[in-house]
């Protein structure tokens, strides 16, 4: 009886094993993880199912994006990643602290690519735009046009929404709500930003994801908020009323990387050429209103798609600085949270 | 032997034999190993690295009872807990009474919409509270057009958001081993009590609560323990100044990439829910099965 169960189990664990070793060993594939959503969709019609065409290489899709995950699973060995669609300033750090692989500029044509958009270990996914936006409907046909306007309550009354999680952005708009000109931000006066941030924190409902913002703002639950564009973009799409104020728009790519360890690396790097290649880039620009980081990209593209895109609102446009953010990322964290927490 | 030698609900001869034995282990190695495998290892991992990362020491430990940051998110984790378990008590306790002595009909229906409520995912359960308590919501909205207020009421993203959607979380394991104690109460008692000239007052504090202290504080101890260390509710119906523990693990594990201090904050919360497990052994033993 109790040899029989303990056979049992052990044949339970090989047959485990071997299966999971099976899926692994598989070739011609690779995982594909983003961060869910209208954008992921987008990335998987303009750059999976081509690629898919072309090489016969299939693509699974995972996602959302952790950096928790890709970082236990360098650790432990056990890759399961092949291309990972992340923030800017999180490529940097990550490529400091060896978490992913050196591009392969063999296979990705890096002088095709706008070269704020490029590393030695991260290529530019797309680049996006931080705007202001709000709902008609709820403001009653006012119009709130800066950052400023989007930190006063009186004239604006409602929720504000702004991006949870501790990145570039929100401590740049607070700053320049406060008047702080878009040449001098940097290195960022935190202590003033934290203070102008307490200025409306009690009103402020925090999106933690892209599909939750649209959510917020949509329902007029949060009637004026820090948006990505493509979010924005995709619920005018679906037939939102929607308003932007593009002044003084916060620019910065996500980046695609190759986890350190990656079991199929060489597929991972074809698909990243692929991703950014000119009609890749032109293709997922016009789903998604999102900007490409192929600068051969625009002359692909209808006239009237390019001409929303973030590259067309460069005059007050501000370059969100991934080195700043690379190099404190760390401490920036910790106080963000704390903050929020009080 | 005598009669009066028989223990009153003696254990059947064949299990003590295999008791005395320790046959009867074997079955058991297969979710044993699992739970070693997936479980135990992964979790002695994550401890192991509060004391070794960025360097051995206690230095986790050390920052996380100096931050008030932390020290509040470990108040504000016992204070939604405790509010929580008070909360499915209160509302309970009436449920569970009224599943046991309720015609066989009107239980069987109740029993099973508690049951079911427990079965929907509870993404879908928490989405549901997130449409009913915004701003924008059917509640606000409701009370706005009956002209009971003019500004909706903040039900979301702060304290009665999290409780709101975790006392309806946690009721079914509140009700589920009250209800056990309960039916097995015979109703004869509250009879005899009333007899012998207890008012129904009388007869609920001094012979119902006592009868039932042991279901109440074993559905107590798997709500409170439960709620410390949830995750999605919290996360979904909470705001950022109220958050709890296991938001502020996420946290550090997934964008700080702060695995040591993450670690530290797991073990306080670890030893904490044990020692709340050992005081309730303590007074209580296993709730039912040693009453």
């Amino acid at each position: 009886m109790s040899r029989t169960s303990r056979a049992l189990g052990v044949a339970a664990l090989a047959l485990a094993a071997g299966l999971a070793g099976a899926a692994m060993a598989q070739s011609g594939s690779l995982v594909f993880t983003s961060w869910g959503g209208t954008t992921q969709d987008a990335q998987k019609k303009s750059w999976a199912v081509p690629f898919t065409k072309e090489t016969g290489i299939t693509v699974k899709q995972d996602g959302p994006t952790d950096y928790g995950k890709l970082k236990a699973m360098v650790e432990s060995g056990n890759v399961s990643w092949d291309v990972v669609d992340v923030e800017a300033d999180f490529a940097a750090a990550a490529a400091k602290d060896g978490l992913i692989e050196p591009i392969d500029f063999s296979i990705v044509k890096r002088d095709e690519i706008d070269p704020r958009f490029v590393t030695d270990h991260a290529v530019g996914s797309f680049y996006y735009s931080f705007v202001l936006g709000f709902n008609p409907a709820s403001l009653k046909g006012k119009a709130p046009k800066s950052w400023a306007d989007a930190f006063d309550i009186k004239a604006f009354p409602g929720k504000r929404t702004f991006y949870k999680w501790s990145a570039p952005g929100v401590l740049e708009i607070a700053l320049l709500a406060d008047g702080v000109p878009a040449d001098k931000l940097y290195p960022l006066d935190l202590d003033r930003a934290f203070k102008k941030l307490d200025s409306i924190k009690k009103d402020i409902v925090w999106w933690g994801t892209g599909a939750q913002s649209q959510q917020l703002l949509a329902s007029g639950e949060a009637p004026i908020g820090q948006f990505w564009n493509g979010r924005l973009f995709a619920l005018e799409q679906s037939g939102e009323k929607v308003g932007i104020s593009w002044e003084q728009n916060l620019t910065a790519a996500d980046m695609l990387v190759v986890p350190k360890g990656a079991k199929n690396k060489e597929a991972a790097m074809k698909f990243i050429a692929e991703a950014t290649s000119p009609e890749g880039q032109a293709s997922f620009a016009t789903e998604s209103g999102y900007a490409p980081v192929n600068v051969k990209s625009a002359a692909l593209m209808p006239k009237d798609v390019a001409a929303n895109l973030p590259d067309k609102h460069t005059a007050s446009q501000i370059n969100l600085d991934m080195g700043y953010w690379a190099a404190h990322r760390d401490e920036i964290g910790k106080r963000w949270y704390a903050w929020q927490a009080e | 032997m005598t009669v009066t030698d028989v223990p009153i609900a003696a254990p059947s001869p064949v299990l003590a034999a295999a008791r005395r034995r320790g046959r009867g282990f074997a079955p058991v190695l297969p979710a044993l190993a699992l739970v070693v495998v997936v479980f135990v290892i992964p979790v002695l991992a994550l401890l192991l690295r509060s004391v070794l990362e960025p360097e051995p020491g206690l230095q986790n430990y050390a920052a996380f009872f100096a931050s008030t940051t932390y020290l509040k998110v470990l108040g504000n984790t016992f204070l939604v807990a405790g509010t929580v378990t008070v909360a499915t008590v209160l509302l309970g306790f009436p449920v569970a009474w009224f599943l046991a002595i309720a015609p066989a009909f009107w239980s069987r229906l109740l029993f099973a919409i508690v049951i079911l409520s427990m079965w929907t995912n509870l993404l879908a359960r928490t989405y549901a509270w997130m449409v009913l308590l915004q701003r924008t919501g059917i509640i606000n909205r409701t009370l706005m057009n009956l002209g009971l207020i003019s500004e909706p009421l903040p039900l979301i993203n702060n304290l009665a958001g999290v409780t709101i959607g975790m006392t309806y979380i946690m009721l079914p394991f509140m009700i589920l081993p009250l209800h056990a104690t309960i039916r097995s109460i015979d109703p004869a008692i509250f009879q005899a009590a009333s007899l012998c000239g207890a008012s129904r007052f009388q007869a609920f504090t001094r012979v119902m609560l006592p009868l039932t202290a042991s279901g109440i504080a074993a559905g107590a101890l798997m709500v409170f323990v439960m709620s410390l260390g949830y995750f999605i509710t919290p996360a979904l119906l909470g705001g950022t100044s109220n958050m709890m523990l296991a938001e502020l693990i996420a946290q550090l594990v997934q964008s700080l990439l702060d695995w040591g201090l993450a670690g530290a904050a797991a073990l306080v919360l670890l030893v904490i829910t044990l020692a709340i497990y050992m005081i309730q052994l303590r007074f209580f033993g296993f709730g039912q099965a040693r009453s």
